[in-house]
């Protein structure tokens, strides 16, 4: 059991889940209400990495943050060292490639609050700030919380995109999926076993929480 | 006094001019996609207009010459919203005491929920209280801000028959109590007629006619607005104006040969002129013997509906042109007086109530 690299990845999941849980709700609500014409665009920009192989999304985040790119050169220039092949760089492409997994189910839950609780929350006088805090999350946590759930469980077993912006070093860039193939290539295969039930049951409870949170909404159900 | 003109060509088409003083209630009536919920919206400043003005007593909320356009959580405005829009993982108690103004004890929502008779239901959330209790909870919420103006769309839609009675009740003591302006949209004329003190009639986006509820209905502007508040009888007829000043003008009821009826010269129709009249049920007098006067018009029944206490004679005149009126008698009555299909009656139709009205709305 590559305990190293279990820790790398949970400590990859909660950094990507905490940059994509407020953006989320920052996006998601403004992207549930917005009539944008520009709207069906960005959304299916940002639901890409659903579709995109992982080498792809890989190869061109490659390209965006290696030492040839503007945002390569100013982050080295800022830090010292590039920030491909480094864990800065790994935690922006997670960031990256779970964006759907994060912002899809938040923009969900903010499409399923009726919109004449909004009219209902201006007419009662609450600011837009306080209207996010007592109506609109208490109505959409469950679509973000799923949001997050997924977060977690991808950035764990994701494989592809890792290995192309981050390589496999260890106690940097070396995550658990990482870890499993090269188990699996030094025929290690108990350890590799080990770290792939782990992941398995990490799905699995993924999966029974998303469903248990999207099966029954009491909250947001109009009475 | 609230004043609004509201005006705009998209996305909704608007062009409407109204007033509701204290303690008044106005009737937005209209079919659905007349702009009603559209100009509620707008006064509330819940829809951006292009031009217009909303103002209550010297306070403008909108005037886009002025630049003024008061945010809608700023309008002092209670809604009562079609579906309640109550917030459904707040208790009753917690929606109201989320409209409550900065300083306010919750011991007035408390006091509100119990004006409303809501005692003993403070904690229960929406999904727990009767169609009913939910719409009580609305109202006590619209009331929490101390609102100048009260907006109400289609508020009773959504509750059965005897609820809605009972609120109608609450609203008639709600108006004794507040005095504050009350703008209420509605598609059902009944409720219209039972609880405003003026109708405006809209139809895409515009108004057609506003007064009185028995103004509106029984002197419609045209035969358009006749037909859109539900008149069943629009008759067509010519009119002919006196030929001395002792003599009465004349109608001459149905496009060729016809009854001649005694009617008002109010001077506005020109001799000739082929016209639609319509008559309010109230001035159609229902014997079951010729009866002295003038306008008497032998019938025969043709149907007689029941429809619980009331009774609706389907009567058709037996000279040309055999037109149909409809005239609402008690059941009671229609049973002493034998009046069933076939049997032979004579309508009066009083002249005051010959409401003649040109055959195309002006500027169509």
């Amino acid at each position: 059991m590559d305990w190293q690299s279990l820790r790398l990845s949970l400590w990859l999941a909660v950094a990507t889940g905490v940059v994509l849980l407020p953006t989320g709700v920052l996006v998601g609500r403004w992207l549930a209400r917005s009539t944008h014409p520009l709207k069906p665009i960005a959304e299916a920009t940002l639901a890409l990495p659903l579709i995109l192989p992982p080498t792809v999304l890989g190869y061109y985040l490659l390209v965006a943050l290696g030492g040839q790119s503007p945002v390569g050169q100013l982050y080295a220039g800022l830090v010292g060292h590039p920030l491909a092949f480094s864990f800065a760089g790994l935690l922006v492409a997670s960031v990256i490639f779970n964006i759907p997994f994060a912002w899809i189910p938040t923009q969900r839950a903010f499409e399923a609050i009726p919109a004449d609780l909004y009219d209902a929350a201006r007419s009662c006088g609450l600011s837009r700030w306080r209207t996010l805090w007592r109506i609109e999350l208490p109505l959409a946590w469950r679509g973000i919380l799923s949001g997050l759930i997924m977060t977690v469980a991808h950035t764990l077993g994701e494989f592809g995109v890792v290995l192309m912006v981050g390589g496999s070093i260890p106690g940097e860039t070396k995550t658990v999926a990482i870890s499993i193939y090269d188990r699996v290539q030094a025929f290690d295969l108990q350890a590799a076993g080990s770290m792939s039930a782990i992941l398995l049951a990490a799905s699995l409870a993924t999966l029974l929480a998303t469903v248990w949170l999207t099966r029954t909404r009491p909250s947001v159900r109009r009475p | 006094m609230l004043n609004v003109r509201l005006a705009q060509r998209s996305p909704i088409p608007l062009d409407v001019e109204l007033q509701c003083g204290p303690g008044e209630l106005l009737a937005l009536v209209g079919p659905s996609g007349s702009g009603k919920t559209s100009v509620l919206r707008a006064i509330a400043g819940l829809m951006p207009i292009a031009e217009g003005r909303v103002a209550i007593h010297d306070e403008v909320w909108f005037d886009r010459t002025l630049g003024i356009d008061v945010a809608a959580e700023k309008r002092p405005v209670g809604i009562v919203f079609q579906h309640y829009a109550l917030f459904p993982h707040l208790s009753a108690l917690a929606n109201v005491s989320l409209a409550l103004p900065h300083g306010a004890t919750p011991d007035t929502a408390l006091r509100l929920l119990s004006g409303m008779q809501l005692d003993g239901l403070a904690a229960r959330r929406p999904h727990e209280l009767s169609g009913g209790q939910r719409q009580r909870v609305a109202l006590a919420r619209a009331l929490a801000r101390s609102p100048k103006l009260l907006l109400l769309d289609e508020a009773f839609s959504a509750v059965d028959q005897p609820t809605r009675q009972a609120l109608y009740d609450e609203l008639v003591k709600l108006r004794e109590r507040v005095g504050i302006p009350i703008v209420m949209v509605t598609h059902d004329l009944r409720e219209a007629r039972l609880l405003a003190d003026r109708l405006c009639i809209l139809e895409g986006g515009a108004t057609l006619q506003d007064g009185p509820p028995e103004y509106v209905l029984s002197r419609p502007r045209n035969a358009h607005v006749a037909a859109l508040v539900g008149l069943r009888d629009i008759h067509s007829g010519v009119f002919h104006k006196s030929s001395d000043a002792e003599s009465p003008a004349r109608l001459r009821w149905g496009d060729g040969e016809g009854i001649d009826l005694t009617t008002v010269d109010k001077g506005r129709i020109d001799d000739g002129t082929p016209v639609r009249w319509v008559i309010a049920g109230e001035y159609v007098h229902l014997h079951l013997e010729p009866p002295d006067g003038v306008n008497v018009v032998a019938c025969v029944i043709e149907r007689a509906h029941r429809l619980g206490d009331i009774t609706t004679l389907a009567c058709r005149s037996i000279a040309p042109p055999h037109a149909l009126v409809h005239v609402e008698v008690t059941t009671r009555q229609a049973r002493e007086g034998g009046m069933a299909a076939q049997r032979a009656v004579f309508l009066r139709l009083d002249p005051e109530g010959i409401h003649i009205m040109p055959t195309r709305a002006r500027g169509a």
